[in-house]
Order: structure tokens, then C-alpha cells, then sequence
């Protein structure tokens, strides 16, 4: 790869992941997707888990409750409620970034 | 490549029981955790640290490590002995491998490489932040951007090697959006396809604009009689410049909308101009005569409200 060629990606909700693409994007087995999706805990769970697709959210959100099952030996439930609680903050970080843009 | 004193970086004795490290991790883990510390070193020091509870978590690993850290060993420019592994297997990692230190691949990394000759496996999948500007979302634009990459050498070794890629950054890409490149993650093992790389796209803070998802806010200063009064005036957008009136009788925090005026996504998003009544200074005796007059001859009260 030539450092003078742009690549061009593809825009992840232009095209969504399936159920193995997102589970190998965060480096799990499908299993632990569909575990999570059945719980309620990520995704709206509407659709049935196998024909799911998974937007740009889903990825982050799974991949902070990784980071939080497997740093802390954290049950699901609470990986969901930190990954949770993670969301508002950069809603509110949002905002406050407008009120001081030095934060 | 340095050698890594895992125990040093976690604060742990030699020692140590396998409770004690994970306690110590996890104290750690929450001081740098990306999402919440503001220390400037937080996303390196969280590499170092899940690094070594990687190694040190691990019985096999941290057996393996002791031993190699108990043979005389430079600190800098570490070499480790070609046989410093034998009789140890290492399970596969988790984590992404570029996240891992050259000091960590080298010993740890493809472990039982060895063992995998004839295999075929699709390399990992990586992930990388990337922040671009506002404008870049408004017009497109192509960003460089610069990745740590393993790579084995002709003898077998992993070492670290810097890749540079030019990325078209997609008008109208949201902040939290993931940019998706096929194929530029890891390289696979043996005809195994190569991975893909996630780009998280962030925007970088601009002063001048909050941006909602796809709606953008922006200030737009009026003189006290623009507001009272209502005007026509200028205002100055990442779209462009648009001229907009304003409704007489408006206050600070009235949004005006700019339909379609926001990131150019699908669909697009809008515009919101958040009025800023700005005060002329009394800073003459003809601007001090004038709020004289109009605090003697207009009955107002902006405590009211307030019951004052």
C-alpha cells in the first residue's frame, strides 16, 4: 500500500455488521453477542439476534461492556449499566463542550 | 525494544497473589479508564496497564516472564534469548494485538507461531480513533492518518512498524460514526484474509458550534434593538453565509432554524442560530445619555418574574 493511495471506506449505518462481523470486530465469539442482544442488554432486540444487523452504537457500546466485564470481572447487568451511564456522559460532555469549549 | 517491568507499572511486588494484581488493575484501570481520566497519558498508560494483567493475570504467562525477567537482561534494547519460551504454550489474547507493546508481540504475540505453519486464519479486526474538523464533515476531505502495525520479519520476529493511510472522510459522517476499511487490519495467518479497521471518528472541539447528531448549534450575536425590533443580519455557517430575520421581539436562547443546513448526512441535518443579545459598552457619554433614557422613560423590570 502506497501511502499517496486514499482509501474509501465504507460509512458503518451506511452498511450495518452482522451478528460474526460485529462479534469479530470486538474480538468475542458470536456466542456472547447473542447472549447480550437476548438479555436486553445492547441492540433493541426486536429482530431475531441471528438476522440482527449492528449499527456504529452497538459497536462502541459492546466494546466498552468488554472492557468492563473482562477489567473487572463485571457480571453483564452491570457492564450494561456503566456502558449505560458512559452514553449520557458524552451527551452531556456534548454539551458541555458548547458551554466551555476549553473542557 | 526496553524491557517491561509489568509488576513495576501495576505497583505490585514480585510477589504478588493473583488477587493483589487484580486489585491492583482494577485501581488502575478506573485512574486511566479513556472515558473518564483526564490525565493526557490515559490511552497509553491504559495500554501498559491491560498489558500487563494480560501477562501477569495469566499463570502461564506470568510464569514464563518471571522467569525471563530473573535471567540478566539489558533494560534497553532487549533482546529476548531464542529459547526463553520452551516448555511454556501461551493461550491466544483477547484484546487486539495492536494494542500490545513491541516488548509484549515480541514475547507473547502470535503465540505458538510455530505451530501454526500451514494454517490459514483471517487476521483481527483493529480499531482507531480519528479526529477531523466540522468542515471536514460539511465538504468531505482526506485525512492521514498514522497507525502502530506488527509485522513479522524475515526471521521470524515481530516488530513494530509505522503505517501512514490516507482516509476519504465521508461528507456528512456523524461524530461516534465508524468508518469502515475492508481488509486494512491485521494480515491474516497463511492464505487467511486480512482483517478489517474501524476508524471512530470524533470531531474536534470547535468553539464556534455543539453539534447534536446531525443538527448543528451555532451563536448568532444581535444588537438589543435587532432583537426588539427584528432584522435582517448575516450569519456565518459552516454552509455557508446566509442572511435570516430575526423576529421582533426576540430574547437570548431563541433558536432560528435553518432547515437542511447542518451536517450534509442522510438525512440531512439543520442549523440552529442561538440568539446572543449583546449589550453595546456605555462606554461614551452619548451611549450613557442613551441608557439613561431608556432606564428613565421605558417601565421594565427583569426581576419580575422573580417577584422582585
Amino acid at each position: 500500500m502506497q501511502p499517496t493511495d486514499v482509501l474509501i471506506g465504507r460509512l458503518l449505518d451506511d452498511e450495518t455488521l452482522t451478528l460474526e462481523e460485529l462479534a469479530r470486530a470486538c474480538s468475542v465469539k458470536p456466542d456472547w453477542v447473542v447472549e447480550h442482544v437476548q438479555a436486553g442488554l445492547f441492540s433493541d432486540g426486536s429482530v431475531t439476534v441471528s438476522a440482527q444487523r449492528f449499527s456504529s452504537v452497538d459497536l462502541r457500546r459492546a466494546r466498552r461492556m468488554i472492557h468492563i466485564e473482562r477489567g473487572y470481572d463485571a457480571v453483564p447487568e452491570l457492564a450494561a449499566l456503566v456502558a449505560d451511564m458512559l452514553e449520557e456522559m458524552d451527551q452531556l460532555r456534548t454539551k458541555v463542550r458548547a458551554l466551555d469549549p476549553k473542557k | 525494544m526496553d524491557f517491561k517491568d509489568y509488576y513495576k507499572i501495576l505497583g505490585v511486588e514480585k510477589t504478588a497473589t493473583a488477587d493483589e494484581i487484580r486489585t491492583a488493575y482494577r485501581r488502575l484501570a478506573r485512574k486511566y479508564h479513556p472515558d473518564l481520566s483526564k490525565e493526557p497519558d490515559a490511552q497509553s498508560r491504559m495500554q501498559e496497564i491491560n498489558e500487563a494483567r494480560d501477562v501477569l493475570g495469566d499463570p502461564e504467562k506470568r510464569s514464563a516472564y518471571d522467569e525471563l525477567s530473573n535471567r540478566p537482561h539489558a533494560a534497553h534494547d532487549f533482546r529476548p534469548p531464542p529459547d526463553w519460551n520452551t516448555g511454556y504454550e501461551f493461550s491466544g489474547g483477547e484484546a487486539e494485538e495492536s494494542d500490545y507493546s513491541e516488548f509484549f508481540t515480541n514475547l507473547f504475540g502470535h503465540a505458538g507461531r510455530g505451530q501454526t505453519h500451514g494454517r490459514h486464519m483471517p487476521g483481527q479486526d483493529r480499531h482507531a480513533r480519528v479526529q477531523i474538523d466540522l468542515l471536514d464533515s460539511y465538504q468531505g476531505a482526506t485525512r492521514t492518518i498514522t497507525l502502530q502495525q506488527p509485522v513479522i520479519d524475515a526471521q521470524g520476529q515481530i516488530t513494530r512498524q509505522e503505517r501512514t493511510l490516507d482516509v476519504r472522510i465521508p461528507k456528512g459522517i456523524r461524530e461516534g460514526q465508524h468508518i469502515r476499511l475492508r481488509g486494512q487490519g491485521a494480515p491474516g495467518l497463511g492464505d487467511g484474509s486480512a482483517g478489517d479497521l474501524y476508524l471512530d471518528v470524533q470531531f474536534r472541539p470547535d468553539a464556534r458550534y455543539r453539534i447534536e447528531g446531525a443538527d448543528v448549534y451555532g451563536t448568532l450575536p444581535v444588537a438589543p434593538w435587532e432583537a426588539a425590533l427584528g432584522a435582517s443580519v448575516t450569519a456565518a455557517t459552516p454552509a455557508g453565509t446566509f442572511d435570516v430575520q430575526v423576529p421582533a421581539g426576540s430574547q437570548s436562547g431563541r433558536k432560528l432554524r435553518l432547515r437542511g443546513k447542518g451536517l450534509p448526512s442522510e438525512p440531512a441535518g439543520d442549523f440552529y442560530l442561538v440568539l446572543d443579545v449583546v449589550l453595546p459598552p456605555a462606554d461614551s457619554d452619548k451611549a450613557r445619555q442613551l441608557y439613561e433614557t431608556m432606564a428613565r422613560e421605558m417601565p421594565f423590570n427583569p426581576r419580575q418574574r422573580q417577584g422582585a
